[in-house]
């Protein structure tokens, strides 16, 4: 069975004013039909450019150097990136929809829910009127808001979870096969974030669709992800399904990015983090990306750069020691 | 004291730096200087060429010549020395205007920004009630009742009337970088609402500040002139106003030969409030990325 | 309004309706309005009667030079003015006031027998036509050009407007206007203008035929030009920031992954929340037309209420004056109460019936 989305090869680049800044460089990675990716990282990694990059919604200084991006849908395949106008059009949102971070001003101010509804189900020659209305409530329903609160209020007269659920609910509306979710908590307060993690559980539960989550937060990932992809300096360095991530992770950065989450019960240990900073994407170290930060470094780490090679079936690492990156562990405790 | 010192000195570098920048934009240069070309004239130029005493009548309303290279007026004086004369009622009384207006804005706008509530609530609903009434109206009214044949009372008259939408701006800006962190600092440090307005505000405040007393300079020469054409203001001397109203008056808007004493005195005036607001826009330009045009 | 009718007291609570006028937004813009029109004739009240120097001590000189006795000019230039000049000020300033209220405002100082109140009836409607076309139309093509300008930005359409805006936003509206007259009717002569002095041709009746509109058009085409002109540099500035701005928001983003048409995008999306801003620019762009009609009016002899401020000014009389000033004053006023309404009705931010607040 082809999978829903298959990256290949993606690079992007940004036009700065000190010089070219290499958000993405040459990712490749597949969601299959009905899984959930988790595209894990710190700030500036470049994951948000990724998802934008994927529905060609990156800013004028943003150009898309190689790479492909081919969805699958009853047996028929097209390149997202070739896409223009109207076939772009009825790709987005339909085939796939992508929720923003913070959605608090993700809404048309001046329009009503109901008709941020009605413009885009009109948009893509989808219901109308009582039909619309019916549909799109029982999706408010779903996402736990209540239809005859929201239905008709503008969206400064919600709270900022509500909008993002609201959001969501937009975001099924078309029933895409593909939905991005790019850091949908992360502007929220902790009880509206369980309740969206739970809403989101639920809906994949009872819908068939694909995700594509991006997040810095691990745990989030945990909780949603069938497989996980660490994103390091605009590459990912590890790709496993999440219980490996989390029980055997072979990449330095992502057992760094583990360690630094506090565990419920065990015992007291010292939180660590990651020694150092994200690197300049414009002046990009030498060799792999992260050995000014990592404990395993040594001078083929500075000379050469690791891709992402298979060490078992479904686990992917970029480094030259990882079978070091267990033992090694306590390294980052020092 | 040292305070004193210490925010002068900040000023002066943020002035600096501001001219340092704006010499990379070329209209801004352009407006810069022929505003100082201007200023210059007004003031030095009378010394050099000064005003004709008598009327040549063999040369009354002359076009462009050799001679007189703007033409002559009704008079038959030269255009071009008239013009250069007429600068210094209008600059003096603008620079007058634009340096109380801003004065006067610049305090009350602060200060209501930043005692907020309701002092600033009430502040504000009375600027904005002053500023629903027609202004020009206003000024060439209360003009007839006082008597206005000095610049100074005539730059108090405009300042008074044109300073509260500076203070509404002010206080706007004020209140956006109020938000700032280092201003919260200082809050919480402590030093007193006087001091941080002077020594943290102000400094950043300066391309604000330019920016808003040229665009009270660019109004009160319209407005002075405007009294002027109007007859309201008396004609004590020669200023482009004055040139541009006699000339009206006497209908050489119909004559080709003729208009070039309109021409000139509204030449004159024109390229003063484009080279005025030339100068502003760059500034503007400079302070506000989200203009830039390159990255 | 609500009435809070306790039974055993039986009275209207005071505090409750002051509640009611704060949180509601109508009844607070309109005792706004009203409260500045108060103090507008309180202003000109205190202009014309109460400074050195003012109109009512000059008319009695120049009645007691012209031979009249100082009783007698004491009492003409009481009757001109409205005013009972026996009575205590603040009796005068009442009394004023009241005359006001009920649209006596005097008759004119230099045509005796004309009522103020009639020779402004007569010239207002042209003022208001001449100013509330210019008026639309400069905010029609602010925003449409603003818009423009925002989407080609950068372009050579982009850098000519925005050049073109701040040129025309520089210069004085009566320069435009004296530049106007210079350019159409002597140089290049288009335009008649010789002929085109006053508001209609000598023997047009004001009548709904299509004659008289022609001609009325006839005239005052370049005073429109002008105002518009001088105006909409500005407009388009705005707007054109607005809608920069506005493009920048998330929801545009949004709007475009949802797969909107561009159409949609531009009208409802981009197009009205960048319009709404401008809103609070409205009242600005009013004040300034009006106070502009004083001097174009006059360069052009367009007979509208500025021609009649200015022709009072220089015959100092002083009755037109005041009359007219606190006319054109009501209508700015009332035009921005229409106008903060429009926008009140319009944002959903902010709702004119009580409500959220």
């Amino acid at each position: 069975m082809n999978p829903t989305l298959s990256v290949q090869h993606l690079s992007i680049e940004y036009q700065a004013r000190r010089g070219r800044v290499q958000a993405i460089r040459n990712v490749s990675f597949d969601v299959n039909k009905g899984e959930a990716v988790a595209l894990i990282g710190e700030s500036g990694s470049g994951k948000t450019t990724l998802g934008l990059g994927i529905v060609q919604l990156l800013p004028g200084t943003a150009k898309i150097t190689q790479g492909k991006a081919i969805y699958h849908r009853n047996g028929h395949a097209i390149d997202t990136l070739a896409l223009k106008g109207k076939a772009l059009r009825e790709f987005r949102w339909k085939e796939c929809a992508m929720v923003f971070q913070s959605a608090l001003n993700s809404l048309n101010p001046v329009l009503r829910i109901a008709d941020q509804f009605s413009d885009t189900a009109k948009a893509h020659g989808y219901l109308q009127g009582r039909a619309l209305a019916d549909r799109a409530r029982d999706l408010l329903s779903l996402v736990r808001l209540d239809p005859d609160r929201v239905w008709k209020s503008f969206p400064h007269e919600l709270s900022g979870g509500m909008r993002q659920r609201v959001l969501i609910a937009l975001g099924l509306l078309l029933e895409p096969q593909l939905l991005i979710l790019d850091e949908p908590t992360t502007a929220l307060d902790i009880l509206t974030q369980r309740n969206i993690m739970d809403v989101l559980k639920e809906l994949r539960q009872k819908l068939d669709f694909s995700l594509i989550f991006i997040s810095h937060d691990l745990s989030l990932a945990a909780e949603l992800a069938d497989r996980v992809a660490t994103v390091y300096a605009g590459k990912i360095v590890e790709m496993a399904d999440v219980q490996t991530t989390f029980r055997e992770p072979k990449h330095p950065y992502t057992i760094g990015l583990i360690n630094a989450v506090p565990t419920l019960k065990g015992t007291r240990e010292e939180l660590t983090s990651i020694p150092g900073s994200p690197p300049d994407l414009i002046e990009l170290p030498t060799g792999c990306k992260f050995h000014p930060r990592c404990p395993l470094a040594d001078a083929q780490c500075k000379q050469n750069e690791p891709e992402l090679e298979p060490i078992s079936p479904g686990h992917q690492v970029a480094c030259w020691h990882w079978k070091l990156a267990r033992e090694s562990l306590n390294k980052f405790k020092a | 004291m040292q305070r004193l010192i210490d925010t002068l000195t900040r000023t002066w570098r943020e002035t600096v730096k501001t001219f340092k920048l704006l010499s990379r934009n070329k209209m801004g240069m352009f407006g810069f200087l022929m505003t100082l070309t201007i200023i210059l004239l007004s003031f030095v130029g009378p010394i050099i060429w000064p005003p004709e005493q008598s009327a040549n009548v063999a040369d009354i309303n002359q076009g462009i010549s050799a001679k007189h290279w703007l033409g002559t007026d009704f008079q038959g004086q030269d255009n071009l020395r008239k013009v250069i004369n007429g600068g210094k009622d209008i600059v003096t009384v603008a620079f007058l205007t634009g340096v109380l207006a801003t004065f006067f804005g610049v305090i009350i706008g602060s200060f209501s920004a930043f005692v907020g509530g309701s002092v600033d609530s009430l502040l504000m609903e009375l600027v904005n009630i002053w500023l629903t009434i027609p202004k020009f109206p206003l000024l060439a009214v209360t003009a007839t009742v006082v008597k206005l044949n000095d610049p100074v009372t005539l730059s108090l008259l405009i300042a008074f009337l044109d300073w509260p939408s500076l203070a509404r701006q002010v206080r706007s800006q004020v209140l956006s970088l109020k938000k700032r962190d280092y201003i919260e600092a200082a809050t919480m440090l402590d030093l007193g609402t006087r001091n941080i307005i002077l020594s943290e505000l102000l400094p950043n405040m300066m391309s604000f500040i330019m920016i808003s007393m040229i665009g009270i300079m660019t109004f009160a020469i319209y407005q002075q002139t405007s009294l002027v054409f109007l007859g309201i203001v008396p004609y004590s001397s020669a200023n482009w106003g004055v040139m541009i109203s006699a000339a009206e008056r006497r209908g050489v808007l119909f004559n080709q030969q003729a208009m070039w004493s309109i021409l000139a005195p509204m030449g004159a005036i024109v390229l003063f409030q484009l080279a005025l607001v030339s100068f502003a826009r760059s500034l503007d330009e400079v302070f506000n990325p989200r203009l830039r045009t390159t990255v | 309004m609500a009435v809070s009718t306790d039974l055993s007291t039986n009275q209207l609570d005071i505090w409750v309706i002051i509640d009611k006028i704060k949180n509601n937004f109508l009844l607070r813009r309109i005792l706004k309005a009203l409260f500045t029109i108060w103090v507008v004739t309180t202003i000109t009240f205190f202009v014309i009667r109460a400074m050195p120097g003012n109109p009512v001590e000059i008319m009695i000189q120049e009645l007691t030079a012209a031979g009249v006795s100082p009783d007698d000019a004491k009492n003409q230039a009481a009757a001109l003015l409205n005013i009972n000049l026996d009575e205590p000020a603040y009796m005068q300033y009442l009394d004023y006031l009241g005359n006001v209220l009920r649209g006596d405002l005097g008759n004119s100082y230099k045509s005796r027998g004309l009522k103020v109140i009639d020779i402004i009836a007569q010239v207002l409607p042209w003022t208001i036509f001449s100013v509330g076309l210019s008026l639309l139309i400069t905010f029609s093509l602010g925003i449409a050009l603003g818009a423009l300008m925002a989407y080609k930005r950068d372009t050579w359409i982009d850098n000519l407007l925005s050049n073109l805006a701040a040129t025309l936003d520089a210069v004085s509206p009566y320069l435009i206007g004296l530049l106007a007259i210079l350019l159409f009717g002597v140089i290049w002569k288009i335009v008649p203008i010789s002929e085109m002095r006053g508001a209609l041709s000598p023997g047009v009746q004001p009548e709904f035929s299509f004659e008289f509109f022609v001609d009325v058009f006839h005239h005052v085409k370049i005073l429109l030009l002008v105002y518009v002109l001088s105006s909409v540099g500005s407009w388009m500035l705005i707007m054109k920031s607005n809608t920069i701005s506005t493009l920048g928001e998330d929801y545009v983003t949004v709007a475009r992954a949802r797969g909107l048409p561009d159409s949609r995008i531009l009208t409802a999306y981009v197009g009205r929340n960048a319009t709404l801003p401008l809103f609070t620019r409205l009242a600005i762009t009013i004040g300034f037309a009006v106070g502009g009609s004083v001097l174009l009016e006059t360069l052009f002899t367009y007979r509208g209420v500025g021609y009649q401020l200015a022709r009072a000014i220089s015959e100092r009389d002083y009755p037109v004056m005041q009359g007219v000033f606190i006319v054109i004053t009501f209508a700015v006023v009332f035009a921005n109460l229409i106008a903060d309404l429009l926008y009140g009705w319009l944002d959903p931010r902010i709702r004119i019936v009580g409500g959220n607040d």
